[in-house]
């Protein structure tokens, strides 16, 4: 009896079948886990691209975290969302290539607007956002939700005092060309004057994040220059939320 | 008499110290350097590695008188890879903001040597409870010097601890300057290094004469 046992344990079906039972029970607790915490995990997910939004546009209170509710009643009161077609037109539905893009506005009045990035990155795509100020081409602020870079070196762009870089910067030169903002290799106050305006400093140990975010910043600005000119055209006057992109 | 309290022990000194996983066995070193930026990834890497470590150990011991020897290390796998997984999804789901900091290392834990070499090496010959504590034990020992190097290369590479500013202002003032190494990759390869001769030249633990 025992031998038969002892012969049957090595047989190929034993092992075979014990391998089958093995990824049963194992992919059915996988996947009950990764179904049961999926409500929560989108639910961070989402907060957590408001959350960055928000930074983006300067609207968190920096000395505390916010609760979920604020951000959501922060997002309500002063974000909306819109699509806008190649010539800058606000659609009522998006199409196929319409650009998106999110209004900052105070009491129904234009502050800014926010472009989503999406960048390649060096070892996956980067997600974030740029707010810009009412005049188009003043960078407000610059946040990223989701990136795969290595943590503590390319993973440093997350960090508020790379993020906080961007504020102030100009994406147009002396000349009213568009030149983007890139990211310096090293620190901006090396680099010539007439540049810094354009550049924020680097991140020591991650050059390639930086020149490839670089690139995918300018490859987006490029996409929204049509909304950049509208903005650039109506500098200065107040502007309801409703008129700001109709011509 | 193998199941009396300092039986346990002797294991846990032995994974902690004794054999300490990185600092006699050497394993787990690319995810020691990766992680040990900042002391709240290293945390929470050392809480992850060292359940996994543990349940790993306890599940394959249960297992090992039914794991066909042909197909050991693939059904060893499985069961590490699923204990990761499943760690993924709860850390994105509780602490969603570390799980971005430590993004792809948590899955690395799969191919964490110290994972696998204990499974191989402890849970395939020893009973479920000796290879939890076993495992345990290691997770430990990793996260000791983990935990160690992290410290040093958050205070010497920014200046900080858990994220707060603890080098004086006037020390900056004096001319002081954060280590740039220590943020890289090099600068963990250092302390490791360092902390890996500190360990073997103290007295009773060098393992040279033996």
């Amino acid at each position: 009896m025992s031998d038969n046992k002892k012969s049957f344990k090595k047989s190929r079906i034993y092992v075979v079948f014990f391998a089958l039972v093995i990824a049963l029970v194992f992919s059915v607790l996988i996947t009950t886990a990764a179904t049961m915490l999926k409500p929560l995990q989108q639910q961070n997910m989402a907060l957590d691209k408001k959350t960055n939004l928000l930074e983006a546009a300067g609207l968190v209170p920096e000395d505390r975290k916010p609760s979920p509710e604020e951000i959501k009643q922060i997002y309500d009161t002063h974000i909306r969302e819109v699509h806008v077609d190649p010539r800058g037109q606000i659609l009522e539905t998006p199409a196929g290539n319409s650009l998106q893009l999110y209004l900052i506005h105070t009491d129904q009045q234009v502050q800014g607007y926010i472009v989503p990035i999406s960048s390649r990155g060096l070892w996956g795509k980067i997600h974030g956002y740029l707010a810009f100020e009412q005049d188009g081409q003043t960078v407000a602020g610059f946040s990223v939700y989701s990136h795969s870079e290595t943590p503590g070196l390319g993973g440093e762009i997350e960090s508020n005092w790379f993020q906080d870089n961007f504020k102030g910067k100009k994406i147009l030169n002396a000349s009213n060309q568009l030149v983007s903002v890139g990211i310096a290799k090293g620190k901006v106050e090396n680099l010539p004057d007439k540049l810094q305006d354009h550049y924020v400093d680097g991140i020591s140990g991650a050059t390639l994040t930086g020149r490839y975010l670089s690139e995918g910043l300018e490859e987006t600005l490029t996409k929204y220059e049509t909304v950049s000119i509208i903005f650039r055209q109506k500098k200065g006057s107040q502007t309801h939320v409703e008129t700001i992109l109709d011509e | 008499m193998h199941t009396d309290l300092s039986h346990y022990k002797e294991i846990l000194i032995k994974g902690i110290w004794r054999e300490n996983p990185v600092a006699y066995q050497v394993l787990g070193i690319c995810s020691a350097l990766a992680v040990t930026v900042k002391m709240s990834t290293a945390v929470v890497m050392s809480i992850a590695l060292s359940l996994v470590a543990a349940f790993s150990g306890l599940i394959i011991s249960s297992l090992r008188h039914w794991i066909p020897s042909n197909i050991r290390i693939i059904v060893e796998l499985t069961v590490i890879a699923s204990l990761v997984i499943v760690t993924d999804q709860i850390l994105k789901a509780y602490l969603y903001d570390i799980s971005k900091q430590l993004s792809i290392f948590v899955g690395l834990i799969i191919t964490n040597c110290i994972i696998l070499g204990r499974a191989e090496a402890f849970a395939m010959a020893n009973n479920p409870a000796d290879s939890f504590v076993d495992g345990l034990a290691n997770g430990l020992g990793y996260s000791m010097i983990l935990l160690a190097v992290a410290f040093l290369r958050e205070l010497l590479g920014s200046g900080q601890f858990f994220g707060f500013s603890v080098i004086p202002q006037f020390l900056y003032d004096m001319g002081f300057q954060d280590m740039g190494i220590m943020v890289l990759a090099p600068g963990a390869f250092f302390i490791i290094g360092l902390l890996v001769w500190l360990k073997n030249s103290l007295p009773g633990v060098s393992h040279e004469k033996k």
